[in-house]
């Protein structure tokens, strides 16, 4: 198995700064992306791939090639983070986390529009079983492959399969109208 | 590949077949071809997949990026670590290597004569004569 990062990995490991710059440019969106869907809260977001990161550079020197590859550990890495945000979030039964909070700059109303589509969706994200919202950010947004995503959740594929599949479920039934508004959009400029 | 084989992969993978099983591709992609009921399959998988792109999209992580890259390990840090083991080891060598050196160099046997001449008064007892 050949690992694209395993380079860049043991060269940020030795202090390379260029390496490590090009571990954060390849890496940090996805990490920021993956824990803002998982937490629906943009600053714990930043927080979570910042911890991602500190992990990164702490095992980077000792690092060996082999078992996984080192994105899929990053990955195993952020979501244990939010499960643990998670956690706390449930203990301390904090009602205001995870809700976001609308920026108050006035929008133009197509600019409205988008975002308030945009939080719907990250709402009915943040509304699945952990679980399933993990398959679905492996596989959907950061693309990985059956094979690694199962590897990243330490499930069988037929499990990943039956998550997603019921996430996808949940999902389509919370956004029927954004999904049929997209729809009557794409018909629209269609037409013009 | 079946139709039922076919709605599972769709209903778990959606309508992008870049994200099914690599070995089920091709397969989906020739039933999708040659099958009449599954474009509409098709179109209602990728009515969410729409909506859940809203979510998606690569935040602007500028700012983060350069507080991140603060704390990445220093190669001048490192490079000191090594340069102050390293003269620690040579120190640690050079005492070595003296006490030993002159351990194994023996002093030739000599007459301490010269030594302890040096000490005698240099004009002998003429002065007391006289």
């Amino acid at each position: 198995m050949i690992d694209p990062d395993a380079e860049l990995v043991r060269n940020a490991g030795a202090g390379d700064a260029q390496a490590a710059s090009a571990l954060v440019r390849r890496h940090l969106p996805r990490m920021v992306g993956l824990a803002r869907r998982m937490l629906n809260d943009a600053a714990e977001a930043e927080d979570v791939a910042q911890d991602v990161f500190l992990r990164v550079w702490r095992e980077a020197p000792r690092w060996k090639p082999g078992a996984a590859k080192f994105e899929t550990w990053m990955h195993r890495v952020a979501l244990n983070l939010c499960y643990d945000r998670l956690r706390r979030r449930r203990e301390k039964s904090d009602p205001d986390a995870g809700v976001y909070v609308a920026d108050r700059a006035p929008l133009a109303s197509d600019q409205w529009l988008a975002r308030q589509r945009s939080q719907k969706v990250h709402a009915a994200l943040a509304d699945l079983p952990e679980r399933q919202r993990a398959a679905l950010e492996l596989v959907h947004f950061q693309e990985l492959t059956n094979i690694a995503a199962a590897e990243t959740l330490e499930i069988s594929v037929e499990a990943l399969e039956s998550l997603l599949a019921r996430g996808r479920r949940a999902l389509k039934a919370a956004l029927a109208d954004v999904a049929q508004d997209l729809i009557g959009d794409a018909d629209g400029a269609s037409r013009v | 590949m079946d139709r039922e084989r076919f709605e599972v992969l769709l209903d778990a993978y959606g309508a992008d077949f870049r994200r099914w099983p690599d070995d089920e591709r091709a397969a989906g992609e020739a039933f999708a071809a040659q099958d009449a009921g599954a474009a509409a399959m098709l179109n209602a998988a990728r009515a969410l997949d729409r909506a859940l792109s809203l979510a998606g999209g690569a935040p602007d992580t500028s700012a983060l990026a350069a507080r991140i890259l603060a704390t990445a390990p220093r190669r001048s840090a490192a490079f000191d670590t090594r340069a102050a083991l390293a003269l620690a080891a040579c120190a640690v060598f050079g005492i070595v290597l003296g006490y030993g050196g002159g351990m194994l160099a023996p002093l030739a046997d000599q007459d301490d004569g010269y030594f302890t001449a040096a000490f005698e008064a240099p004009f002998g007892d003429d002065g007391d004569e006289g």
